[in-house]
């Protein structure tokens, strides 16, 4: 066909010669996003506070919203009403959207899942019983407008012991790609993202990825990881996936978010992230620095009066100190504000140096040097030395 | 800094400037003004930062000791002063009591010193320990210590009280303040006790006026007990007394009030010669989810004078909170968002609400600065006027507790952390 507007185009501007890593320039239709990426969630169509001028400000080029939490409110009619979420909460960046789906299983414990779609209990009382299927979820997905929008995938708990309830998950979840695919309406502007799914079972994820792939897409997720399975488990999959996802588009790893596990997955060659951690805990209280994070709950910040950490250009290292946030952590709204603007920029300043090492070809000393910042005891965890010795990294 | 009388009309309403502010030669604030009200160093959900996109002028912060106590020790080992140390060094601080936005608990007096509320519960104050305070603070300008614990209903023996600790507090605060090599420059403001009643009023400006010329202004203190209440106080109960005790003062000084003052209110207290106020009420005003639509330019023509943004028939309204407001929440964010964000119960809903409310209500004090140089601030009251009583008589049709119920849920927010 002529004329097909992509609205993803991926291009990749330098690859590390040790490991996997690789920075991208990706476009998509609300501007570009350099790759590896962290998204800060934005669940309600709105980043905790956080005014998204400011969040233009900090260059921050791609957030995540919910779609089972829009669909339920305010709902697809004014989404749609609206001109869509960009325009709805003023944000003219891009946005990415999950599909609904792992809400429900994860929030709902009456979700029931069949080959029509999942069925939940409506947190809406009059409505009783309702079913989330493939064209449902994209149908709220197109009314909500995002850049990037997921499948409806049969999500299991990769703690799960049951095979063949993993292997119908597998093939289901591609099933349910179809019908997604089929009832996407904005394919020129909107990116669909298959999600490849498995659990722990090497030889279901390679039947998955291979399914996937056979659909021409413009990018794919690994799912199914970061759901209380051990490290050790965790990053061999991931390893696999991105061996088996084609090189030439993102690959984007759902629900991962702490700073040593972008290190790592960055390393394994995956190129987007998201991960309310950052986010959540800065509501609690925390900052993350390089090499560690602060519970500023502590009385022991009452008289230190440097930045959460002087290397950070937000404005909350500007201008306020450890002492200040202490006092005010648990009492104002404010403080929340300021300290997820903290760990926004500090996920974003994180993923900046792994691109520019690897940029300069670097990136082995990077992580290397980020590693030992984390453990100066030099007593990694096992899977730390392991899944880089995968790609090539020793540590110090 | 120094307070000037720039209007020929030497007492009310009068305009003045504030300015030869100490390290800041370029620093001029214009009253009739309203401080900003903040809670632990910042306006409610407002940070420094986004408070600049909302306004570039200087301004002087409202820094209540109840919401810094917590920063007592702290500041003992902070070499700058407040301003800085709450993030915001370019603005001017003014250091008060309480918090003119929550209700100062009555009673539990204990003899030389006076009780705050905090977060952590009650803590006694004497003038030593306040001073100290003002000295690791070193706002430019402060109010000395005062027993302000006196309203419309007082008996003669509290107010009798209220006005022998206010003189009792301001020698002993005065005494400090003189010999203090850090607060030689620094704009302090006397506190005029006494309730309701004008000869314990006057016993207090008389003893405080023999300390002779070292108050740069004055605060009429005890009128109410601040919080939500003072939204709804009645002018005409307060009008004697504060006409009353501004006739008494020298002309040449700066007067204050503080409280939740509706804008009816605050145009009729100017008349009455009052220069300076607070943005608290904007605070009561954001809690209830309430965003201020009141006309201040008279081509205007919004009908209401507030609007609840919690109401359900703004679910699909795309415009504004005020057509032709020019504030950040105005010109980017529509009511339907807003309202979204409330229903939701995200974090962001009272900073655009609060972003609106401030904007509305600093453009208010501007308009009234205009009106007495140009003298139509009536014009301005009568309008103001007939849009608040309409408001207000539907307030009172629909049941004023109901209304205000919606201040209590306006801790949601805080609840989601």
């Amino acid at each position: 066909m002529p004329n097909i507007i992509k609205p993803l185009v991926f291009n990749v501007i330098a690859e590390c010669k040790t490991s996997k890593a690789r920075a991208s320039k990706m476009i998509l239709p609300h501007g570009p996003v350099d790759t590896p990426v962290f998204m800060p969630v934005g669940t309600q169509g709105t980043l905790k506070g956080m005014l998204p001028e400011k969040l233009n400000e900090m260059g921050l080029q791609i957030m995540l919203a919910n779609t089972y939490h829009l669909g339920t409110k305010p709902g697809p009619e004014i989404l749609k009403k609206a001109g869509g979420l960009h325009k709805f909460m003023n944000w003219d960046r891009n946005l990415l959207t999950d599909s609904g789906g792992f809400q429900m299983v994860s929030l709902l414990k009456l979700a029931e899942i069949n080959e029509q779609g999942v069925k939940f209990q409506s947190l809406n009382k009059e409505k009783g019983e309702v079913m989330l299927t493939p064209e449902h979820s994209i149908e709220i997905q197109n009314a909500i407008g995002a850049d990037i929008i997921m499948q409806l995938d049969d999500v299991i708990k990769t703690t799960s012991p049951d095979k063949s309830r993993i292997e119908e998950s597998v093939y289901r979840t591609t099933r349910w790609l179809d019908r997604c695919i089929e009832a996407h309406s904005n394919p020129d502007t909107q990116n669909i993202f298959p999600i490849v799914q498995g659990t722990l079972y090497e030889d279901l994820r390679i039947i998955s990825a291979h399914d996937l792939t056979k659909r021409n897409l413009n990018g794919f997720a690994i799912g199914g990881l970061s759901g209380g399975e051990s490290k050790d488990d965790f990053w061999k999959i991931v390893h696999l996936c991105t061996d088996l996802l084609p090189k030439n588009k993102p690959r984007y790893l759902m629900g991962v978010g702490f700073a040593t596990d972008l290190v790592v997955c960055s390393a394994l060659g995956v190129d987007m992230f998201d991960c309310v951690f950052p986010t959540r805990t800065a509501r609690f209280g925390c900052a993350l620095t390089m090499t560690g994070q602060l519970n500023l709950k502590k009385t022991k910040y009452a008289k230190d009066f440097k930045p959460i950490d002087k290397d950070c250009w937000c404005s909350t290292c500007k201008n306020y100190t450890r002492a200040y946030l202490s006092g005010i952590v648990t009492d104002l709204p404010i403080a929340s504000t300021l300290l997820t603007e903290h760990n926004v920029a500090f996920q974003m300043r994180l993923m900046q140096k792994i691109r520019d090492s690897i940029c300069e070809g670097k990136f082995p000393e990077f992580v290397q040097a980020f590693m030992l910042g984390v453990h100066p005891d030099k007593c990694y965890p096992t899977w730390i030395i392991d899944s880089l010795m995968a790609v090539n990294i020793t540590l110090l | 800094m120094k307070f000037h009388i720039l209007t020929l009309n030497r007492r009310a309403p009068r305009l003045g400037v504030l300015k030869d502010v100490e390290d800041r030669p370029n620093v001029q604030i214009e009253t009739p003004v309203a401080l900003l009200h903040t809670q632990g160093g910042h306006i409610p959900h407002v940070t420094h930062e986004v408070f600049k996109l909302v306004s570039n002028e200087p301004q002087i912060l409202q820094i209540s000791l109840v919401s810094m106590h917590c920063f007592q020790e702290t500041m003992e080992y902070y070499h700058g002063g407040i301003s800085e140390f709450i993030g915001s060094k370019d603005s001017l601080t003014c250091l008060t009591l309480h918090d003119p936005s929550n209700i100062t608990k009555q009673g539990h007096h204990v003899k030389d010193k006076i009780p705050i509320w905090t977060k952590h519960g009650k803590v006694l104050y004497n003038s030593e320990m306040y001073m100290n305070i003002v000295e690791h603070f070193k706002p430019d300008m402060y109010y000395l210590l005062s027993d302000g614990d006196t309203n419309k209903t007082s008996p003669q023996k509290r107010i009798s009280k209220a006005v022998e600790n206010t003189i009792s507090f301001s020698k002993q605060c005065l005494e400090r303040h003189k010999k203090s090599q850090l607060l030689k420059n620094k704009f302090v403001m006397a506190p005029i006790a006494g309730g309701y009643c004008v000869k314990a009023r006057d016993k207090c400006i008389e003893a405080l006026l023999k300390e002779g010329d070292v108050f740069s202004g004055f605060l009429i203190d005890g009128l109410h007990n601040n919080g939500p209440e003072v939204e709804f106080l009645p002018f005409a109960e307060v009008k004697g007394v504060v006409n009353y005790v501004v006739k008494k003062l020298p002309d040449e000084k700066l007067i204050s009030v503080q409280g939740c003052w509706n804008p009816l209110n605050v145009i009729k207290l100017v008349q009455l010669g009052i220069d300076v106020f607070d943005t608290s009420y904007c605070r009561i005003l954001t809690e209830r989810s309430s965003a201020l639509t009141f006309n201040i330019e008279e081509n205007e023509d919004e009908e209401n004078y507030e609007i609840n943004l919690r109401d359900s028939k703004f679910s699909e309204d795309f415009n504004p909170i005020f057509d032709v407001c020019k504030c950040l929440a105005c010109t980017k964010y529509s009511k339907a968002y807003i309202h979204h964000l409330l229903t939701v119960q995200e974090l962001l809903a009272p900073v655009l609400i609060m972003i609106h409310n401030i904007h509305h209500y600093l453009r208010f004090f501007k308009k009234i600065r205009e009106c007495i140089g140009n003298n139509t601030l009536e014009r301005l009251e009568e309008q103001i006027s007939n849009q608040y009583k309409k408001h207000h008589d539907k307030i009172l049709n629909k049941n004023e507790d109901e209304y205000r119920n919606g201040f209590s849920s306006g801790n949601e927010s805080e609840e989601l952390l």
